[in-house]
């Protein structure tokens, strides 16, 4: 009886084991997937408000050193035309610039929370890095279908030193090849405050990418459409085009 | 020289391809002063100009067409406390311009960058004062609206990692006169910290009093620095400079054939720190406090030239200490309120302005803003009573 005792407690910590290391293949994969060397994109952003009001932008893109450096410049509308922001060290430091007072201004930490142009989406989100690998815990929580994907499905626990953006992520990734089409974000309460469904997603340059994401805001309900136009990740950032020097141009 | 290279500049603008964009401004405001209530306003159409022959080449200019309505003649005495009733009359009259504001070339190169021509210069990382700045000065109603250009040479060194110098010089007639200021921007941690020196004329405008003819100049050396990050979270910065004074002052009366002694302006240093921090909520607050040892700490000393140098932004403020708050909230959708504080710690008067913003188009916003003074009829502020600012401003 003792040694059946034992057998299945090592099955059962064995069991853990290995959907401890799903769990983190996942993720990492996710990671690779998510936070390629050099990105160049452009895109358009659609916002709309909880009345149903809808504002269009567009912006061009960059990220580099695996998503830890991004620059992200809007061209349209009018009104914020040439206005960017650059982030480094995954948004730990933030710098927008506005081409009307030519000014760069230095953003505290209680920004990376705050929406970026009034969207669905925070600084931090938008300058994520590895954040999933370097301040969450992941949990395999079983298989799913999502939209029309099998997928692994993914919780990870925030770690309370590393500073994570969310207490609790929940996510969705396909299994035939890792690329993520959901992502549940959640707060404190445990309510989940955000969710984000990424779809069309395409081979490009050997990467799985979503050109089309959709964040919805359940509190405020309001949702914000993601579309990218062009991309690629053949893409080599200049020397010192991740630098204040350069969010001017 | 600097009307050279502005002539150089526009047949390469036109050449280049160039994409046309800008905004309308059309402001209707109110003002009550004591018994006295005024209307006034401009239309102003801004257009930009911006072309990129190549990667590393940026041609830009911008016209502001602006036609003032209502009042447009003023007497600067009006705005003087204990100088109302006095019966003189100094006139400034808005008018209408159209004005070449920014008009310069950017060259990337891979060591530096270089801008040359009428460009705007922003320096400092105060959001209602910057004792850095020598080139502009900041409404306090409206302390992120953009600046006048400054026809100028910049060059942007990159240094190693996020270091670079900074160099601005806008040419005068001769070495001397013309203004020299350097920066050594550099980071560490979550802190950026920027060196400054600047060799500058400091004052130099003529004022015309309808019966008098006033000039003066004073050549200045300012050495200063910025420093901005965060501490628990919390946006912290403070800028500091101090003046040195490297010649003598001269004002040249024409009617009284005379030459004016001013009283001497001892060197001062002047300093601001600001804090921020945006809630949960979205609720964003902002507080600066600014102390200028240029000004004066009690009212009674204030002379008509401190009133005059405080009105052309030669100072950064009339007196010592002052305090700023903005608060903002974006409430609904498209729609911003605000509210904007300032006060004049030495004379205790001050200015509450809330603010209404809507986005009421994708391009097109309005603005309602009103301003309710408080403090005694002699000081800085408490003069005025209240105004209402209506705005509409359309970008293209």
């Amino acid at each position: 009886m003792k040694r059946l005792t034992v057998l299945l407690l090592l099955g059962f910590a064995f069991s853990l084991h290995a959907q401890d290391a799903i769990a983190v293949k996942v993720i990492k994969a996710v990671t690779e997937i998510m936070t390629p060397e050099n990105m160049k994109s452009t895109g358009t952003q659609t916002i709309t408000t909880s009345s149903g009001k809808e504002r269009t932008f567009e912006f061009d893109s960059y990220s580099g050193n695996k998503g830890e450096s991004t620059l992200t410049r809007y061209t349209k509308p009018a009104a914020i035309r040439g206005q960017a922001f650059l982030t480094l060290n995954s948004a730990d430091d933030i710098w927008t610039y506005f081409p009307r007072t030519k000014r760069v201004r230095k953003l505290a930490s209680h920004a990376k929370k705050q929406k970026v142009q009034g969207s669905d989406f925070t600084y931090e989100d938008m300058g994520g890095g590895d954040v999933f690998t370097t301040k969450f815990t992941p949990k395999y929580l079983g298989d799913e279908e999502k939209n029309g994907e099998l997928c692994w499905v993914v919780e990870l626990i925030g770690i309370e030193a590393e500073n994570p953006p969310y207490p609790k992520i929940k996510l969705w990734a396909r299994k035939t090849d890792y690329a993520p089409v959901f992502v549940d974000y959640f707060n404190e309460k445990d309510f989940n405050t955000k969710s984000l469904s990424l779809t069309a997603i395409q081979d490009i340059e050997g990467i799985p990418t979503a050109m089309k994401m959709e964040m919805v805001d359940h509190k405020e309900r309001s949702k914000t459409r993601m579309e990218t136009l062009e991309v690629t990740y053949k893409w080599e950032p200049p020397k010192g085009f991740f630098s204040e020097r350069n969010l001017k141009k | 020289m600097k009307r050279a290279v502005l002539l150089f500049l526009f047949p390469l603008l036109i050449l280049a391809q160039p994409e046309f964009f800008g905004y309308f401004e059309s402001e209707a405001s109110t003002m009550t002063i004591g018994s006295e209530s005024y209307t006034y306003g401009f239309n102003k159409l801004r257009l930009d100009v911006e072309a990129r022959p190549n990667d590393n080449v940026l041609i830009g200019a911008n016209v502001n067409f602006q036609k003032y309505w209502g009042k447009t003649t003023w007497n600067v005495y009006d705005f003087i406390p204990g100088y109302q009733d006095l019966g003189l009359v100094m006139n400034f009259e808005l008018q209408d311009t159209v004005l070449l504001d920014n008009m310069y070339m950017r060259v990337s190169l891979p060591f530096a960058d270089i801008t040359v021509g009428r460009q705007q210069i922003s320096p400092g990382v105060g959001y209602a004062w910057n004792p850095t700045d020598i080139f502009n000065t900041k409404s306090l109603m409206d302390p992120s609206y953009e600046q006048t250009g400054v026809s100028a040479i910049r060059v942007e060194v990159p240094l190693t990692g996020r270091f670079t110098i900074d160099t601005v010089i806008d040419p005068e007639e001769d070495w001397e006169s013309s203004t020299k200021q350097a920066w050594l921007n550099g980071g560490f941690g979550r802190f950026d910290l920027s060196v400054t020196m600047a060799e500058y004329t400091w004052y130099q405008f003529p004022l015309s009093t309808g019966t008098y003819d006033f000039g003066f100049k004073i050549d200045r050396v300012l050495t200063g620095l910025s420093l901005v990050g965060e501490v628990a979270g919390v946006g912290v910065w403070t800028e500091y400079a101090t003046n040195t004074l490297e010649q003598n002052i001269y004002g040249y009366c024409p009617v009284c054939t005379d030459y004016l002694l001013l009283p001497l302006t001892s060197p001062f240093e002047e300093w601001v720190v600001g804090l921020d921090y945006t809630f949960e909520s979205s609720l964003y607050v902002l507080g600066e406090f600014l102390h200028n040892g240029n000004g004066n700490a009690e009212k009674s000393d204030l002379t008509l030239n401190d009133y005059f140098m405080a009105f052309e932004g030669t100072t950064h403020s009339l007196m010592q200490d002052y305090a700023f708050l903005y608060i903002m909230h974006p409430t609904f959708d498209y729609t911003t309120l605000s509210a904007i504080v300032f006060a004049n710690l030495n004379d205790n008067s001050g200015v509450f302005s809330p603010m209404i913003d809507w986005n009421a188009f994708e391009d097109t916003n309005l603005s309602l803003q009103g301003s309710f003074a408080w403090g005694e009829d002699d000081t800085e502020f408490g003069l005025q009573d209240m105004g209402l600012i209506l705005t509409v401003t359309s970008n293209f």
